[in-house]
């Protein structure tokens, strides 16, 4: 399958890790620039203007959250993939409620990392078992929620974050749900939606303790 | 000795003289820029007091012996005591030049002068301890003199008391809230040491050595740095942690946990919810613990996925590798593995257990309880 080549900015404090994310990224993903910190990612980003940035979410001065802030006004076509090793719900939460379009752990393979860049710079979302088991959590619970549409998940998209949480692929769930993998996609760009706008009581606690709202 | 600017107790901007606009020595101007009123009136309000028994020209006088020369240094000490002196003089002549009464100016003066050293200490080049014994002196003195002066009756007897609090406020203040400034910075800077030695011995007992078991056999590498990052997470994210050993999830994780160190395999459990380990989660624990061993023993992959899903009286977990996979036909009914420990055991607590495999995809194993 031919893919078109991807510009990709690697934004992450640890010079060993990326080498490592580089050498692990396959051909059709190219790295054009990398920052180590909020100060220099910011104008390196607005200037390359690349399709992905890879993104850590903790960086010494301020965190991804503080490049996503402040690049996403300027380049709104500049898509951001958070790569964390944190478990912490709150810091994966007010990435992606910042505007970060999916997260994977940084124990992912070279191959699964590639095919996530591909995705987010499609428009997709691209979302780690971890990540799958935080939403899960966050809009667990029948809270009368104020806005029904955002506040609250469809019975497909639980399902669809649960095979997600069980390690199956977004083409396994095709398969296993009988729906397109472009179907699948848009449930999880859905639940992306949901994610970033709901007004969800948990959610918005998350949000608040990271000064997002 | 570097000496600050003349600054009132009170948030007033530092005074010195001016040269631009001046008329004399640029005192008025000073004042008024520091006060941010025209200088006109400040010059009006030292005219005005210079009908006061010549108070006005008193306090000029002083002023411009007080003030720091335009842009430049402050005064020497000699000429500092000296204006703050005649600035005491002139403010004692007004008073009396505006008819208040010598038992009233006089006590006032004390209370001020003690008021002045007890604050303006440093700046006037005195110690400190003495300058707070002088000032305590000088106060007990005004309010003495005060009391005597007015005992005939008047009704300020109560003010006295009053006087005696805000003077002493006054004086011992600032001495006082900057030793509990300081008792604070050291409690705080004391917690940052300890948390250091925390965190320091935290990262000898555990990094340092993995790293060193690391060095002496490298073939263990990928187990020891999985334990190190369990540990550390465990202690990094706390929140993550289960709640104690008494949960479902708890027991799920630590039975992720031994398989890891067991099989050298990762095993990635996601969770959301929890429940309370009663016999059917034991049970359950104990099948999925199971699951997790035929995957890393049989499966030929070097992670495993758990996924607990807990909540409103259900349980589901699934574990499930991406490996050889086996075709069930095939396994004979009686291999203990799958049989007892996993079916026979979720059966037993009035649960399901299911297993699905493809060869060359994986296998995947439910279990639920409702």
């Amino acid at each position: 399958m031919s893919r078109p080549l991807r510009r990709v900015v690697l934004v992450e404090d640890h010079d060993l890790f990326r080498a490592g994310v580089r050498a692990g990224l396959e051909a059709t993903v190219e790295v054009v620039g990398e920052a180590a910190s909020v100060a220099d990612a910011v104008p390196l980003i607005k200037e390359l203007d690349p399709d992905v940035v890879l993104l850590d979410v903790h960086l010494p001065d301020g965190g991804g959250q503080a490049v996503i802030m402040q690049v996403a006004p300027e380049r709104p076509g500049v898509k951001f993939l958070a790569l964390s090793v944190s478990d912490a719900a709150e810091d994966v939460i007010g990435v992606i409620r910042a505007g970060a379009r999916g997260y994977v752990t940084k124990a992912i393979s070279g191959t699964e990392l590639t095919e996530a860049v591909h995705r987010i710079a499609d428009g997709d979302a691209v979302f780690s078992p971890r990540l799958a088991g935080f939403v899960l959590d966050a809009f667990r619970g029948g809270e009368t929620a104020a806005d029904p549409e955002l506040d609250q998940l469809t019975a497909r998209e639980r399902e669809v974050l649960q095979l997600i949480a069980r390690g199956y692929s977004y083409k396994e769930i095709a398969g296993r749900l009988h729906l397109s993998a472009r179907t699948v996609e848009s449930h999880v760009s859905s639940v992306l939606r949901k994610l970033q706008l709901s007004s969800r009581h948990e959610i918005t606690r998350w949000a608040a303790e990271r000064r997002l709202i | 000795m570097s000496v600050r600017p003349l600054r009132l107790p009170v948030a007033l901007p530092p005074i010195s003289r001016v040269e631009r606009d001046r008329v004399v020595a640029g005192v008025c101007s000073g004042v008024g820029e520091a006060l941010a009123v025209d200088a006109t009136l400040v010059r009006l309000a030292f005219a005005f007091l210079a009908f006061a028994s010549g108070a006005g020209l008193v306090a000029y006088l002083g002023a411009w012996a007080l003030l720091a020369a335009p842009g430049g240094e402050t005064p020497p000490r000699g000429r500092r005591i000296a204006g703050t002196v005649m600035l005491a003089w002139a403010a004692i002549l007004a008073l009396r030049g505006l008819g208040l009464a010598d038992s009233l100016v006089w006590p006032l003066a004390l209370v001020a002068a003690g008021v002045a050293v007890g604050t303006g200490a440093a700046w006037l080049g005195l110690r400190e301890r003495p300058a707070q014994v002088i000032a305590v002196v000088l106060l007990v003195a005004g309010v003495v003199l005060f009391v005597s002066q007015n005992t005939t009756g008047r009704p300020s007897s109560f003010v006295a008391p009053g006087a005696v609090a805000v003077a002493l406020l006054l004086v011992v203040g600032p001495w006082a809230w900057r030793l509990t400034r300081e008792r604070d910075a050291e409690h705080a800077e004391r917690v940052r040491t300890e948390e250091r030695a925390d965190l320091a011995a935290r990262v000898h007992d555990s990094v340092l050595q993995t790293l060193t078991l690391i060095q002496k056999d490298p073939g263990d590498a990928r187990r020891l740095a999985r334990r190190q990052e369990r540990e550390l997470r465990a202690w990094l994210y706390p929140d993550r942690e289960p709640a104690a050993e008494g949960t479902l999830a708890g027991a799920v994780e630590s039975a992720a946990a031994e398989v890891e160190e067991l099989h050298g395999v990762r095993v990635e459990v996601v969770r959301t919810g929890d429940a309370p380990l009663d016999e059917p989660a034991q049970a359950l624990a104990l099948a999925a613990r199971e699951a997790m061993v035929n995957a890393a023993r049989h499966a030929g992959v070097d992670e495993v996925s758990v996924f607990l899903d807990a909540g409103d009286g259900r349980v589901s977990l699934y574990v499930r590798d991406r490996g050889i996979g086996f075709d069930p036909e095939t396994v004979a009914p009686d291999r203990r593995g799958v049989a007892e420990s996993i079916r026979g055991r979720m059966e037993r607590v009035g649960g399901t257990a299911r297993i699905v495999s493809t060869p060359g995809e994986g296998t995947e194993v439910e279990l639920e309880l409702s």
